[in-house]
């Protein structure tokens, strides 16, 4: 079950950075900050997304396909909260303060199930709202780090975040067991230590995390960015909807869009290639979650890398590289091989895969939003990628069903070629492949 | 340090606090009833009769269902290591556990335990645990599973799967409908029988179980060794033999087809049948507290009635069910 969730962090546009120091290599301490916060938020809400199916059969005897229903559905709803939330950011220039409410809503939600005992009717609220919380605070999160960050460094950053995120992903599951494997059943536990460190998140971002308008002052002195913008925009009036909507015909802004909903509607979801290689290695279901990790820890590796060589030769360049990669890993599950390093090898792919696109894909999109509406256009290209992926999986599985595996991933494969000349030829006609801007 | 940086780390100390706490206790919480696992041996060793029972305290989840262990009568009770859906436990120092394996996949299955509270065995199992009982002399268990429907309510609309096992070998001896099965002298053939609710005699070879046939419903009696049955009686459901042997209490059908169970008490001797105070509908094998009482599951609460039909139902134990009396 949490891996199907895991995919769906990884959907998640998760995108912070920035730099002080235009020449050095390191990003700045906000975008560490916001990477720590993740971190935190993400071991906290994986305890959860990893015990939660067990809990709930458990307590309330119901079916994990009942389950997967509802959480497909709330996953909507927080998508939509999502766009509201960025654009309320951009209106209010109080991304923290939105931001600070998406996570502070999270955390109490662990708390609140710590609590709420066996009531069903309270517990799937308390997950609803744990929904609308990660919905509420992506976007807002995502225009700070890349209102913080040069524009030249945008992918190290997201790099960073993303190394970050993906460490906490990995190790949510790890305490969630560990304190169930000495305490069988101990789930108010779980719980109450996963309130505890998202409480510790919660404290980075509102105690460590500047507020925007001293980033602003401190983005200020520095040379070369776009600094004269700060006190000009603290003067200027509310970003209007009228605003946030013609985002939609910023011409170069739209074709990253279309790129972003081509390429995503051609991606299968990790959960069904973890099911591919399962069944290929004939892998018992234990250690199914081997899968998980040993992408994961590919991507965390990569993901700062990855970032680095996009600021280096061009973001829309390794964007499609990691497309490439998704290509090898399709050609993998099609190839009539198997054995265990086949099942190393398109882990290892898929994890740069997810290196080079995630990030690089939400640093493509911050280059190009303006800042008065950084939030709201973060928010679309996120919501856009997360219902692309979503619908694919739909498609996946439904092809599957009908026709088999091996024919879902052929056509997948056809359909990922075509995504991809058409994304570079999007590419091509905004000259995004030539700047780093 | 700024303030800001102070408060933060107050707050990780408190949450690292928090937490660790919260771990130190459930880690410990869940020492103490490993600690009781000789609560049964220590009850046999002073001569205590017992009552093993499961406990249903939805306000603490991780121990529903959890198997709970109390003095007669009971007051407090003492959780032990073992959950279960059914549980049932004699003198003999044998018990049976119908649990669910830990994940969503796994079947059920009938795992046998002793005095020490210790698996000491298990048998795998289809379908949806319903009765379970071990022989007095702790030789053989019974067990009945749902395979099709969950509820003996709609008769024709069930089907269920009554398995004897060797609790020494921790084997499958037989299904009930591998036996022969007499009515009148003759051998019933029918395609469609259904078994459940055994309860073993003294002589643990004798048996008694529930057969459903054609619609109607009897009260077989059997033999281990000899694998057969024979009807003796009709409508009765979930038979359960008094300690002296000579009755057997019971859920009957308010009516042909009906969804509601009244409880009786039926004398081997004379088969007469005796209505119990009980008025409502109970749905569960009924356990002897005595040779006058009977326990039964009822609404997450075990009661008690007694057994000549005088009295009033009188609440036994709460949150809980599936009780099992020990007398050492």
């Amino acid at each position: 079950m949490y891996q199907v969730s895991n995919a769906g962090a990884l959907l998640r546009a998760h995108r912070r950075l920035l730099s002080r120091d235009p020449s050095g290599p390191q990003v700045s301490r906000t975008v560490v900050l916001l990477g720590l916060t993740s971190l935190f938020t993400d071991i906290a809400a994986e305890m959860v997304v990893t015990v939660l199916p067990l809990y709930l059969v458990y307590v309330g005897q119901f079916s994990p396909v009942a389950f997967g229903v509802i959480d497909g559905i709330q996953r909507g709803g927080a998508a939509l909260v999502g766009l509201a939330s960025g654009f309320v950011g951009d209106r209010l220039r109080r991304h923290k303060e939105v931001a600070t409410a998406g996570y502070g809503l999270s955390a109490f939600v662990k708390l609140g199930l710590a609590g709420a005992g066996t009531a069903f009717g309270a517990i799937s609220a308390l997950v609803l709202l744990d929904r609308i919380g990660k919905g509420i605070r992506t976007a807002p999160r995502d225009a700070m780090i890349s209102l913080s960050t040069p524009t030249e460094q945008l992918g190290a950053a997201f790099g960073v975040h993303r190394a970050l995120d993906t460490t906490g992903a990995m190790l949510g599951p790890l305490a969630a067991f560990g304190i169930l494997a000495f305490a069988p059943n101990a789930f108010q536990s779980v719980f109450l230590v996963s309130f505890c460190i998202a409480l510790i998140g919660l404290g980075i971002l509102v105690l460590l995390v500047q507020p925007e308008r001293a980033q602003a002052a401190e983005r200020e002195p520095a040379p070369e960015h776009g600094t004269a913008q700060a006190p000009e925009r603290a003067r200027r009036p509310r970003t209007s909807l009228r605003e946030a909507l013609a985002l939609l015909k910023v011409k170069r802004f739209g074709g990253i869009l279309l790129a972003g909903a081509a390429l995503s509607l051609a991606t299968a979801s990790d959960a069904f290639i973890f099911l591919v290689l399962q069944d290929k290695l004939d892998l018992s279901l234990t250690l199914f979650p081997l899968l998980f990790f040993g992408m994961a820890a590919v991507y965390m590796l990569l993901a700062v890398p990855a970032g680095r060589l996009a600021d280096r030769i061009g973001r829309a360049r390794v964007l499609l590289g990691g497309y490439v990669l998704l290509l090898a890993v399709y050609a993998v599950l099609l190839a009539p091989l198997n054995g265990t390093g086949l099942v190393i090898l398109a882990l290892g792919l898929l994890g740069a895969y997810y290196a080079a696109t995630d990030g690089v894909l939400m640093a493509l999109g911050s280059a190009i939003v303006p800042d008065d509406v950084r939030g709201s256009g973060l928010a679309l290209l996120g919501t856009t990628v997360n219902v692309g992926r979503l619908l694919a999986s739909i498609i996946f599985g439904s092809i599957w069903a009908v026709s088999g595996i091996q024919t879902a991933v052929a056509i997948f494969a056809a359909a990922l070629v075509a995504a991809m000349a058409l994304a570079a030829l999007a590419f091509v006609r905004t000259r995004e492949d030539l700047a780093h801007g | 340090m700024d303030k800001r940086a102070r408060v933060f780390v107050v707050l990780v100390l408190g949450c690292v606090a928090v937490a660790g706490i919260s771990i130190v206790t459930a880690v410990g919480g869940n020492k103490a009833p490993a600690a009781a696992k000789d609560v049964l041996t220590a009850a046999r060793d002073a001569d205590r009769p017992s009552l093993v029972f499961r406990n249903l305290d939805r306000e603490r989840p991780q121990t529903y269902g959890q198997v709970a262990v109390a003095d007669l009568p009971p007051k407090a009770r003492r959780l032990v290591p073992l959950k279960c859906e059914r549980v049932t436990f004699n003198r003999s120092g044998s018990g049976l556990c119908l649990t669910r394996g830990t994940t969503f996949a796994a079947a059920y299955r009938a795992r046998i335990f002793g005095a020490d509270l210790r698996v000491r065995g298990e048998v795998a199992v289809d379908g949806i645990p319903s009765r379970a009982r071990v022989s007095g002399d702790g030789r053989y268990g019974s067990t009945t599973f749902f395979v099709a429907g969950h509820s003996y309510a709609d008769l024709g609309g069930f089907s269920t799967t009554t398995t004897l096992i060797d609790l020494v070998r921790a084997r499958k001896i037989a299904e009930l409908e591998d036996f022969t099965v007499t009515r009148d002298a003759r051998k019933v053939t029918a395609p469609d029988v259904n078994f459940w609710g055994v309860t073993f005699a003294k002589n643990s070879d004798v048996f008694y179980a529930t057969l459903a046939t054609g619609g109607k419903i009897y009260l077989v009696e059997g033999s281990v060794s000899r694998r057969t049955m024979r009807t003796i009686h009709p409508d009765v459901e979930c038979p359960s033999l008094s300690p002296d042997g000579r009755r057997i209490a019971y859920k009957k059908r308010a009516g042909a087809g009906a969804k509601r169970w009244r409880l009786h008490v039926l004398d081997l001797a004379t088969m007469r049948e005796t209505p119990l105070a009980e008025t409502r509908s109970v749905d569960d094998q009924l356990e002897w507290l005595d040779d006058d009482h009977v326990l039964y599951g009822l609404q997450e609460q075990i009661w008690t009635a007694v057994a000549d039909g005088s009295g009033k139902p009188r609440r036994f134990a709460v949150r809980g069910d599936s009780p099992a009396v020990v007398r050492w």
